[in-house]
């Protein structure tokens, strides 16, 4: 065994293979895999679903379950193969010297111990500490996380923990035995998105004080800007790039990164003029992947008899550190070449108003005890003065975060829920108050909705076909169970899936399809207004172009109002002509895409605005961390719904804020604002997001 | 004649399960080579253990079937020879009183019980009893079961309250003493139990009719001979079942009456499937609670779909793994339960072949004489042995991918 010497490589993998072994043979998951983590390095690793990320991650965890195997390949930590230590020497190693974070924090602390006991355990397994000084070094790390109050929290149980703060306790949990390489698996994918700008901030912040090598594994490249140093692009089971952050950002030299590039919407794309580009195709399954290279079916380079040939190895980019392509037309593709120009459109003109909430309101009552009514009951403030006007063939985007309201207002729209009070009047026809088994068959085709989870959204148990003609009988469209069947396939080809999916189980299908299903479901009575509830966020970056596209495209062609209801502020910028932005159940601020976007700015849209991570190296963001988390909807602080957590609360005179709700002041030109900042205020904020001059 | 050795004996019962072995080997060598498009059912044939445990269970059904249509029975299960009393396996069939048939068959295989009958027939006829009973006793139980527990797991609030709490008071009934009571000749006078029948029955008429009605309502043309014709049918059965001659219920004349059910019968019948819904009630209502919160329910309700087609359409068969996999274990538990009936003597009649009144007279004398007490108990062992095992593959297979 060689010693490890400090200037070496916390982690080398070199050519790491990993497969599954199930009753259909063997299925790889990762092949020929290398990559190198130097000490106090961030190693982003980016990938679709079922790229083999997290199994690489598991590989160096040495936890692969029964099924996985390692076969062939090294991990070195620290110099020392982990493939060959025993089951002992990984114990002391796993833990200690290498920590994992995961996706659900929930799930990966015990609900039935306090947090501090779980803290404690970590140094006094692994180093024998004695039970106090483990006390206080548990202190320490908690104080570290920026948790309020460190010694409640250790006296806390878990679910006593919003998620913020238990993703919190996971980082201390992981640092409690100051390991020398942190795996970091999709930690915020479970979080909102102000919560996970504050949790990044602190595992870069972390990472720099404790000096530790951080493994990153994300979907989203935007995060990958900003917590890594160099990053690692998979695609079906291989690296197909990896590079400095900088050299992949900017000087990306494979087809597969090009086109994730071109499939997000940065600043500057526009749904008319730039339209993304969709990535065409579908992911391959792992026991389908084509020969040579995988990317070859789904690549515009693509060259019959090279891309196909052999085996693709990795190659170094001449001039660049350590950034190497796995693509053998490397050198002879014009990388800068601009993207062929998609179809552009001519903005559609939205037409007239359709649908009007005004002043809705939506309470529920939560009895403290159901079964005999007894005792206090409690409102919680779902909706709270919601006004907007929607009109034709607009996109109307819907942001705010979990617990914002969003969700219950849609339910109202659709007739689920039934209002408090205000009126939502839809052709001049109230709808606000009717539950949707008094809706006439009209208004319920006339108002549906897309839903999030693309595999949630189709009964497991009954063909596509059968789903979308059971909608077309209740929307009473077509005589007979022919015309209905024919009309059936007219919508499979309008939303561009092969008719052959009409007799397919939904299982059968990925989960762009399923969405798309989703979508033909909600347009087969034509509906004149379709709410889509995050559509997208569930799909693969690569798909998520694809069927946003299809969404604008029906949307050009149906006169569709779309009320898109969304966190992610790249993409309601891509599309929506108008934008309300939600906090606990107030609309605090609507107005045009481009009046949201540009200051003056409400401070939630702020802070929301400079959250969401942004895959684009000349964007400069200006760092607004938002402390805390979302009041309760049950008790809502008084005043300002947004006032806990507001930079801006001290340049209002008085403490206005902390008593009484701000006015929804007209701002200029139908931009509207719930605040009580004054205009000089508003007109010395500086623009949350900058772009570098091209 | 000499008796029959032990080797002989065990022949002879192989030869005679013969269409047995047929039935058997005809129907898994038919399901593993399609059992690529037989859905779940074709995916048991991947595990061992659920193999281990289907054949088990088809065993017993194709011995109760063959055995009920006299392909495999030796001899008339109730009929008693003095000689033959208490005579150990393979002892050849004699008359104290005058000679035996001479095509009677000449050995009583598992041995004579104390009254001198044929113990393996008896086996055989047993299993009769249970495979009709079992089954179809724990089907009306779903179906009750169904019935109440999708509208309360689907409206929640008082009606959940409710109908919990109805379900909760009848398990914490002690069960046996529920039987004794059923069984009471002064309680059978008053006609409960045929009353309990009579409402019970009527679920899978509900059942069918609302799953039918919101599927088709859309499309009346289709919707009304259907819900006629299925509504006639089943109606027709329906009062048959619980229409008797002499009983407290007679609904229907005589000559449009199809079935007699002995009144035994049938209290067993009731108490089986009253014992048995509550626990399914709450096992429908925990899954339909978990999938309500689905978002392709919220789109069915979204473009106004009825509560019931909802519940029936979009629920239900989406909690079919975990209720196909507990059926099959609730047909084990009533196969027990139907032993520990027959072994105090509740509702069938004394000499019935049933295992469980055949394993409480065995009992009797079981410190001299093992043999007419061994081969029943063994019998309902593996079936239920088999049925739990099958529950286990079910539930293995169902989980994977």
């Amino acid at each position: 065994m060689t010693a490890w010497d400090d200037d070496g490589p916390i982690l080398e993998i070199e050519n790491l293979s990993i497969s599954f072994f199930t009753r259909a043979g063997e299925i790889p998951a990762v092949m020929d895999f290398s990559c190198t983590v130097r000490p106090g390095e961030a190693m982003g690793l980016v990938g679709e679903s079922g790229c083999g990320k997290s199994t690489v991650a598991l590989g160096v965890m040495q936890d692969l379950g029964v099924n996985g195997r390692i076969v062939s390949g090294s991990i070195r930590f620290k110099g020392r193969d982990l493939n060959e230590m025993s089951a002992d020497e990984l114990r002391r190693i796993r833990g200690r010297e290498i920590a994992m974070i995961y996706q659900e924090p929930m799930a990966s602390l015990n609900p039935a111990m306090r947090v501090g006991r779980q803290l404690m355990e970590v140094p006094m397994i692994h180093e024998g500490v004695s039970e106090k000084e483990a006390r206080a070094r548990a202190l320490e790390v908690v104080a570290d996380v920026k948790l309020p109050d460190p010694e409640r929290i250790l006296r806390s149980y878990p679910h006593q923990l919003s998620g913020g703060q238990q993703q919190r306790i996971v980082i201390a949990m992981a640092l409690m035995a100051h390991p020398s390489l942190l795996i970091l698996d999709e930690p915020t994918t479970a979080l909102d998105v102000t919560v996970e700008a504050a949790v990044v901030e602190l595992v870069k912040d972390l990472g720099k004080k404790y000096g530790t090598s951080m493994l990153f594994i994300s979907h989203n490249l935007g995060l990958i800007l900003e917590t890594c140093d160099r990053i690692c692009v998979m695609y079906s089971g291989e690296a197909v790039e990896t590079g400095s952050i900088w050299d992949v950002f900017d000087r990306m030299r494979h087809p597969y990164t090009q086109a994730l590039f071109r499939s997000i919407p940065l600043p500057g794309a526009d749904k008319n003029a730039r339209p993304l580009v969709a990535v065409p195709g579908n992911f391959p399954l792992p026991h389908e992947r084509p020969p040579g290279c995988n990317f070859g079916p789904r690549c515009d380079y693509f060259v019959d008899g090279r891309c196909d040939g052999q085996e693709i190895p990795m190659v170094p980019v001449a001039g660049d550190d350590r950034h190497e392509s796995r693509c053998v037309r490397v050198d002879e593709i014009d990388w800068d070449a601009p993207p062929e120009a998609g179809a552009r459109h001519a903005a559609t003109e939205p037409g007239d108003v359709v649908l009007r909430m005004d002043d809705l309101k939506k309470y529920y009552e939560v009895a403290a005890n159901s079964l005999f009514g007894g005792g206090e009951s409690k409102v919680i403030k779902a909706n709270e003065s919601i006004s907007f006007e929607a009109r034709e063939s607009e996109t109307l985007a819907i942001v705010g975060e979990s617990g914002c309201g969003k969700s219950t207002f849609a339910k109202v729209l659709l007739g689920l829920e039934t209002a408090t009070d205000g009126e939502i009047t839809l052709d001049n026809r109230s709808i606000g108050d009717v539950p949707i088994g008094r809706r006439d068959t009209k208004t319920v085709s006339d108002v549906q909705m897309v839903f999030q989870n693309p595999f949630d959204t189709l009964n497991p148990s009954m063909t596509v076909g059968r789903q979308i003609v059971r909608a077309l009988e209740i929307f009473g469209v077509g005589e007979t169970e022919a015309g209905r069947r024919a009309r059936m396939l007219e919508l499979l080809d309008l939303v561009k899936l092969p008719r052959e999916f009409a007799d397919r189980m939904p299982r059968q299908l990925s989960g762009g399809q399923k969405q798309r299903v989703g979508i033909a479901r909600a347009f087969a009575g034509g509906a004149r207004i379709v709410v889509a509830d995050e559509p997208v966020s569930a799909l693969d970056v690569s798909v998520q172009a694809a069927v946003t596209d299809l969404l604008m495209e029906l949307q050009r062609t149906e006169n569709t109002t779309l009320l898109f209801i969304s966190h992610d502020l790249s993409i309601v910028r891509y599309l929506a002509d108008r934008v309300a932005v939600m906090y606990l159940g107030h609309i605090v601020e609507t107005g045009t895409t481009e009046q949201i976007f540009a200051p003056p700015y409400h401070p939630y849209t702020e802070a929301l605005l400079s959250a969401v991570p942004v895959a684009d190296t000349r964007v400069q963001k200006k760092s607004v961390v938002l402390e805390g988390d979302v009041p309760s909807a049950m008790d809502p602080p008084p005043g300002c719904p947004f006032q806990t957590r507001c930079r801006w609360k001290h340049k209002v005179p008085g403490n206005r804020c902390e008593t009484e709700l701000p006015p929804y002041r007209d701002l200029s030109d139908g931009h509207r604002s719930l605040c009580w900042l004054d205009d000089a205020e508003l007109a010395a904020m500086e623009p949350v997001i900058r772009t570098a001059a091209e | 004649m000499e008796p029959l050795s032990w080797g002989e004996i065990v022949l002879r019962i192989l030869g005679l399960l013969t269409p047995v072995w047929i039935g058997l080997v005809a129907t898994i060598a038919l399901s593993i080579a399609f059992k690529r498009r037989l859905g779940l059912y074709g995916k048991l044939f991947d595990s061992p253990i659920g193999m281990v445990g289907f054949g088990l269970v088809m065993f017993w059904v194709f011995t109760a079937i063959f055995g009920a249509m006299d392909l495999i029975v030796t001899h008339d299960a109730l009929s008693q020879s003095a000689s033959m009393k208490n005579e150990p396996p393979g002892t050849p069939y004699s008359k104290l009183i005058g000679d035996p048939d001479p095509d009677a068959y000449p050995f009583y295989l598992l041995g004579g019980d104390n009254l001198g009958r044929d113990v393996f027939s008896r086996v055989v006829d047993g299993a009769w009893i249970v495979i009709q009973i079992a089954p179809l006793a724990t089907l009306f139980a779903f179906m009750v079961g169904i019935t109440l527990g999708l509208p309360a797991a689907y409206y929640g609030g008082r009606l959940d309250t409710f109908l919990s709490f109805l379900a909760n008071l009848i398990l914490a009934f002690p069960v046996i003493l529920l039987f004794y009571l059923l069984v009471t000749p002064e309680i059978v006078a008053t006609g409960i139990p045929s009353y309990m029948a009579a409402v019970m029955f009527v679920f899978p008429i509900l059942f069918a009719t609302v799953l039918l009605n919101s599927r088709y309502h859309t499309r009346p043309s289709v919707r009304t001979p259907v819900l006629a014709a299925v509504i006639a049918v089943l109606g027709w059965l329906y009062l048959s079942l619980i229409s008797e001659r002499a009983g407290a219920l007679e609904v229907l004349p005589s000559w449009l009456d199809l079935f007699d059910i002995p009144g035994g019968i049938l209290v067993v019948f009731v108490s089986v499937v009253f014992v048995n819904s509550p626990t399914v009630f709450r096992i429908v209502r925990g899954i339909a609670m978990d999938i309500k919160t689905r978002d392709y329910v919220a789109a069915a309700q979204t473009r106004g779909e009825g509560a019931w087609y909802i519940m029936l359409w979009e629920i239900l068969p989406n909690a079919r793994g975990p209720l196909i996999v507990d059926f099959c274990l609730r047909v084990g538990y009533t196969t027990i339960l139907l032993g520990t009936l027959g072994f105090f003597g509740l509702g069938l009649p004394p000499e019935s072949p049933d295992w469980g009144s055949t394993i409480n007279e065995g009992r009797k004398l079981l410190s001299i004489y093992l043999h007419p007490a061994l081969p029943p108990a063994l019998a309902l062992l593996s079936l239920v042995l088999g049925l739990n095992l099958l529950a286990d593959g079910l539930r293995e297979e169902s989980l994977r991918d």
